[in-house]
């Protein structure tokens, strides 16, 4: 503890005199940049150093803000109606910001949203070299025609959306409806802590609305996770990317595995073979079908070995215990 | 909504308060399947944390869920809407079934199966307890109010075996047995109403048991599990301090006398004096508390009708030089010689280890307590008839004719206060003594110190067969 400052020695600091109340707040705002200018050289090391760019690549980075800030927009748009606030646009520009920051601490939003932006990438990738469309894949495509109505119209309603899902990325864009229930809700808290403690009631009745509104059912992960379960048994034919396309594919495997379909859409990344090879073989895939659905997404690179030695069972016990989504 | 022509399977609602009031088949059966029932709370175990989420975040979503209805594994979708009353209050949810598939279990991989038992026994066990390799006790935990005396025996009983402390209905073999024939054994617990299984999980590579074994009871049903059921007629009945408080007290208090202790000893740093005494008597008192909840669980489990006791065949004899190497410290400190029967002396007797010494404890405590320093205390057997007798005599002042007559009413005092006495345990000790066929008197009289007299059936020849009920394997 420093004793309470008497006589001269307390003139010399500058807080202390009430003639310069700014001097509080510069000091402040020193310290602050201070703080920045120590993270400038970790960070700068750490992508430097990062020899594979692809999980943190600038194309990724700039999706993931745009994605973010595009739901901020949606959010302060119908803010600004519900509280009356005369032109829309100019309040969402003039709160974009500040919102789009709340977002990007919230990590399961941050999360979700680089998954999508490798799933995208992937799915450009896989239409580029292979010709795999990324909106029909041959699976949807005969799951349309299939002689159970319920299944029929589950494929048909995906297919709309994995076509809303394309165009939305292309634009770098995420609409509010497109998110699952508990990512929604995390929005909402983020956009009320934004708000502050005492919420006016055209804000409270707009939360209200927008809850009211939601309906997980229409959103395209809901979607492709339905007609998994729809197929049943069958939705092993899921499995294969040619077959299934990359959306269809990654919904199969998280059924499968009891993975957050997040965490699966990371492990397609080159860095994550081993979560993918063991993810597939718990989902019950023989070892040379791993072999060949890696060896398509990642034709330079060996598979890796032991998977014919552990078991569906065990596989899953070691995605169980592994840490990747422990915080899930 | 529905972007989608959506078809449900089945309809299913459930109230404000998380209870399916209504469900269609096949939500019913797997409602029952699970345990529950129509009209009771969501038993589908991921069904329930969905709707619990679109309750909680008001949302509508649509989700797969699984679930084992006992042979078939279930996966099915569902959406879930969440209701609200006219002015927005929750009013429950509306469950609509989209798709249902079920496929049969595979069969259970044995060594899974294995550790899925032992995990479960380690999870649901109301005592657990560490076995050394011959399956005596090392150290008990226990974490049901109707195991509390298991738990006192056990830890008083430390290095004997397990089975000495429960009994094996219809099993009458030396015990313990091999410990693979005692895994899964039914037993019967003193003090409890309910039928418990002994899992024993064997410790130690490569021979299983080598570094010994945990002990895990189950119960047959949870404790309180018909309260839950009809809490109307709950309400009639007051909480039971054995049973319900004593457990919830005790832990309080522990810490109390740990911290108060903490600070007497001056553990945590230098203290003036007066604070470290003050310290002493917050323990004391806490210590006086404890007893005292002792005493009031002990008072409830001998008032209550189903109270017996054991018609074993004992040793007054090796009971009271027991009892009196337990207190032998105490009347040291006091000054106090305290005399035991001599070692080789012994009446056979028919009563309840347990109890006897429990009787016998509390007499001689009385003794100590109220003796003068550097007097004398003679535990002493004898044997009138049928009757087996132990005696505890003092040197103390002595109980007048008048006191006599109250001594052993419950509460009663005799005027003295602030001793760390609860006035229960001569009141206690009488009902164990009539309770085992027997009875606890006094003679005394003013100045001439006090005769305490504990009787019981005598018994002829430890080989002899007890007077009635079934032959009880030690």
């Amino acid at each position: 503890m420093i004793e309470p400052t008497a006589g001269p020695s307390s003139t010399a600091t500058p807080r202390a005199d009430p003639q310069w109340p700014e001097g509080e707040a510069l000091r402040l705002a020193l310290a602050q940049g201070d703080q920045a200018l120590g993270r400038i050289g970790p960070i700068l090391g750490h992508l430097l150093s990062t020899r594979d760019q692809s999980l943190f690549s600038d194309e990724l980075v700039a999706r993931i803000r745009a994605m973010l800030t595009h739901l901020a927009w949606q959010i302060l748009r119908i803010q600004a109606e519900a509280t009356g606030v005369k032109g829309r646009e100019e309040f969402a520009a003039a709160h974009g910001e500040g919102l789009s920051e709340q977002l990007f601490d919230t990590p399961a939003l941050v999360a979700h949203c680089h998954a999508l932006a490798l799933e995208w990438q992937l799915a450009a990738r896989l239409e580029a070299g292979h010709g795999l469309d990324p909106v029909i894949s041959p699976l949807l495509q005969s799951l349309i025609g299939n002689e159970d109505a319920g299944i029929a119209s589950a494929a048909m309603a995906s297919l709309a959306a994995q076509a809303r899902f394309a165009q939305s990325q292309r634009r770098m864009q995420l609409p509010l409806g497109e998110l699952p229930g508990d990512l929604f809700h995390a929005l909402l808290l983020a956009w009320r802590g934004y708000n502050g403690e005492d919420a006016s009631d055209a804000l409270v009745r707009a939360e209200g609305r927008l809850r009211a509104d939601y309906d997980e059912a229409a959103g395209r992960l809901s979607l492709l996770e339905r007609v998994v379960t729809l197929l049943g048994k069958d939705g092993s034919h899921a499995l294969t990317f040619d077959q299934a396309g990359v959306a269809l594919f990654l919904s199969a495997l998280a059924l499968r595995t009891g993975q957050p379909r997040d965490i699966v859409a990371v492990s397609l990344h080159d860095s994550q073979m081993a979560r993918l090879a063991v993810g597939l073989r718990a989902a019950g895939l023989k070892p040379q079908d791993i072999e060949a659905q890696i060896l398509r997404l990642h034709p330079d690179r060996d598979p890796p070995e032991g998977l014919a030695d552990i078991g569906t069972r065990e596989a899953l016990n070691l995605l169980a215990r592994s840490a990747g989504w422990a915080g899930d | 909504m529905a972007t989608i022509g959506t078809k449900f399977i089945a309809r299913a609602i459930v109230d404000a308060d998380g209870m399916l009031t209504e469900a269609e088949e096949p939500l019913a059966s797997l409602q029952v399947e699970c345990g529950g029932r129509i009209g009771g709370p969501v038993a589908v175990p991921e069904l329930r944390a969905l709707v619990e989420k679109a309750q909680r975040f008001g949302l509508r979503l649509a989700r797969q869920f699984r679930a084992v209805d006992g042979q078939d594994r279930i996966t099915a979708w569902i959406e879930i809407e969440p209701l609200h009353g006219s002015d927005g209050s929750p009013q429950g949810c509306e469950l609509g079934l989209v798709s249902w598939h079920s496929e049969e279990l595979p069969p259970e991989d044995e060594l899974e199966a294995a550790r899925r038992r032992a995990e479960l026994s380690r999870n649901l066990a109301d005592l657990t307890a560490r076995l050394d390799p011959s399956q005596r006790v090392l150290s008990v935990a226990v974490e049901a109010p109707d195991l509390t005396r298991l738990q006192i025996a056990m830890e008083g009983g430390v290095g004997r075996p397990w089975t000495d402390f429960v009994t094996f209905p219809g099993n009458l073999h030396e015990q313990p047995l091999h410990w693979r024939l005692l895994d899964g054994a039914e037993c019967l617990i003193e003090g409890s109403k309910r039928r418990w299984t002994a899992h024993l999980e064997p410790l130690g590579q490569p021979e299983p048991g080598s570094a010994g074994f945990v002990l895990n009871l189950l119960a047959d049903r949870p404790l309180g599990a018909g309260a839950l059921d009809d809490a109307s007629d709950s309400g009639s009945e007051p909480p039971s301090l054995g049973r319900d408080l004593s457990p919830v007290l005790r832990q309080p208090i522990n810490r109390i006398i740990a911290n108060a202790e903490t600070i007497r000893t001056k553990l945590a740093g230098p203290l003036a004096e007066e604070y470290s005494d003050y310290a002493a008597d917050i323990a004391a008192a806490g210590q006086h508390l404890l007893a005292l909840i002792d005493d009031l669980s002990d008072l409830e489990i001998v008032e209550s009708e189903d109270f017996v006791t054991a018609p074993d065949r004992i040793d007054l004899g090796n009971v009271a030089r027991q009892a009196c190497g337990i207190l032998g410290v105490r009347a040291r400190e006091k000054g106090i010689e305290l005399s035991a029967p001599p070692n080789g002396e012994s009446q056979l007797a028919i009563a309840e280890f347990r109890r006897v010494l429990q009787v016998l404890i509390n007499l001689i405590n009385n003794a100590i307590r109220y003796s003068p320093e550097g007097s004398q205390i003679w535990v002493r057997l004898d044997r009138i008839g049928q009757r087996a007798m132990v005696t505890v005599a003092d040197q103390g002042h002595g109980i007048d004719e008048n006191q006599q007559a109250r001594i052993f009413e419950k509460f009663e005092r005799l005027g003295r206060s602030g001793d760390g006495g609860s006035g229960l345990g001569l009141y206690i000790s009488r009902r164990i003594a009539r309770a085992m066929d027997g009875d606890l008197t006094v003679e005394s009289a003013k100045g001439q110190g006090a005769r305490f007299t504990l009787s019981v059936p005598a018994a002829e020849d430890l080989r002899n067969a007890p007077r009635d009920g079934p032959k009880l394997d030690k």
